[in-house]
């Protein structure tokens, strides 16, 4: 769920979203998203000074706290 | 008609009135039924109104003499209209904007529909429409916010930068905005009195500018922001005259 959310948000802020892939990595207590974007779109998931994956997971953590596990977003580069 | 509704103070407890009768505030007369303070061991502090609405011919069920005749009105959004004004999406930003926020929502499992509020030449506003506008919105605004940036990031890649998406659910901007000059109001006249500053909580820009104008002409007080980054601290000062 957590996942697609990530999936949807970052194939429409890159260019090529074709090359998005989300991985997941259960935890006991936490979740880990691992985001893979294109090399050239790392910068549209972080945004100047962090402000997009800030975003992101600000809107990550909305929809995991009815859940109530912690849900960890990665960005890989 | 006779409703009751109750808050963690009368303010809030009215607000919710004017939100679920939609009715404007001077439409109906409130009374306070029930004021329970917080305690040491009671922590909810609760505040019950009965609130009494004009019946659809104008007369009130007390005994008020020669209430106008009016029908209650439906509080509208009242848009800054350009052209005529069309709720729903136009044209392909729009409409990109409008399924980002659809796709957003669901997927975060609290859907919300999106509403064009108004269109301005640079400017466009869109309502949340959700059950779960208490969490869209979170708290301080703090998921309002991420998502409005994400949107305007959405934008950027279609039209001209400086084109701005305003993003707002059961008019949360517009009651923060009252909330922040109402606080505001308050802490310079504890300053004034006390003549000591006083530093408030982290705010945004457009947050502090509004504290900075509440209070510009404010005689005997100046403020200032403090700290680094987006948020930061406006202190409230006494001017000593000296």
């Amino acid at each position: 769920m957590e996942r697609e959310l990530i999936e949807y948000l970052a194939k429409a802020l890159v260019d090529e979203p074709e090359q998005v892939e989300v991985a997941v990595i259960e935890g006991e207590k936490s979740t880990i998203l691992e985001l893979r974007v294109a090399p050239d779109d790392v910068g549209k998931v972080i945004g100047k000074h962090g402000r997009i994956a800030k975003s992101i997971r600000t809107v990550l953590s909305a929809a995991s706290s009815k859940s109530g596990k912690r849900v960890v977003l990665e960005i890989l580069d | 008609m006779v409703y009751e509704f109750e808050g963690k103070t009368e303010r809030e407890a009215i607000d919710t009135a004017v939100e679920s009768l939609g009715l404007q505030r001077d439409e109906f007369d409130v009374e306070i039924v029930e004021t329970q303070k917080a305690g040491l061991f009671n922590f909810n502090k609760k505040v019950v109104i009965r609130v009494h609405t004009q019946d659809v011919d104008g007369n009130r069920f007390d005994t008020t003499p020669a209430a106008p005749k009016s029908k209650p009105r439906v509080q509208t959004e009242v848009p800054k209209v350009r052209g005529s004004y069309n709720p729903e999406p136009e044209n392909d930003l729009e409409h990109a904007l409008v399924d980002f926020i659809h796709g957003t929502t669901e997927k975060m499992g609290f859907p919300a529909k999106a509403i064009i509020a108004y269109r301005e030449e640079d400017k466009i506003g869109i309502r949340l429409d959700s059950e779960y506008s208490g969490i869209l919105i979170g708290k301080k605004g703090k998921n309002l916010d991420a998502l409005q940036l994400l949107v305007n990031v959405i934008a950027a890649r279609m039209v001209d930068e400086g084109y701005r998406v305003v993003l707002d659910s059961e008019n949360y901007r517009s009651r923060r905005e009252e909330a922040l000059i109402r606080l505001a109001e308050k802490v310079g006249d504890q300053v004034k009195r006390t003549r000591k500053s006083r530093l408030l909580e982290p705010m945004n820009p457009f947050e502090r500018r509004l504290i900075h104008t509440a209070l510009a002409n404010v005689e005997d007080i100046e403020t200032k922001s403090e700290g680094e980054g987006l948020y930061k601290q406006v202190r409230v000062i006494y001017k000593s005259g000296f």
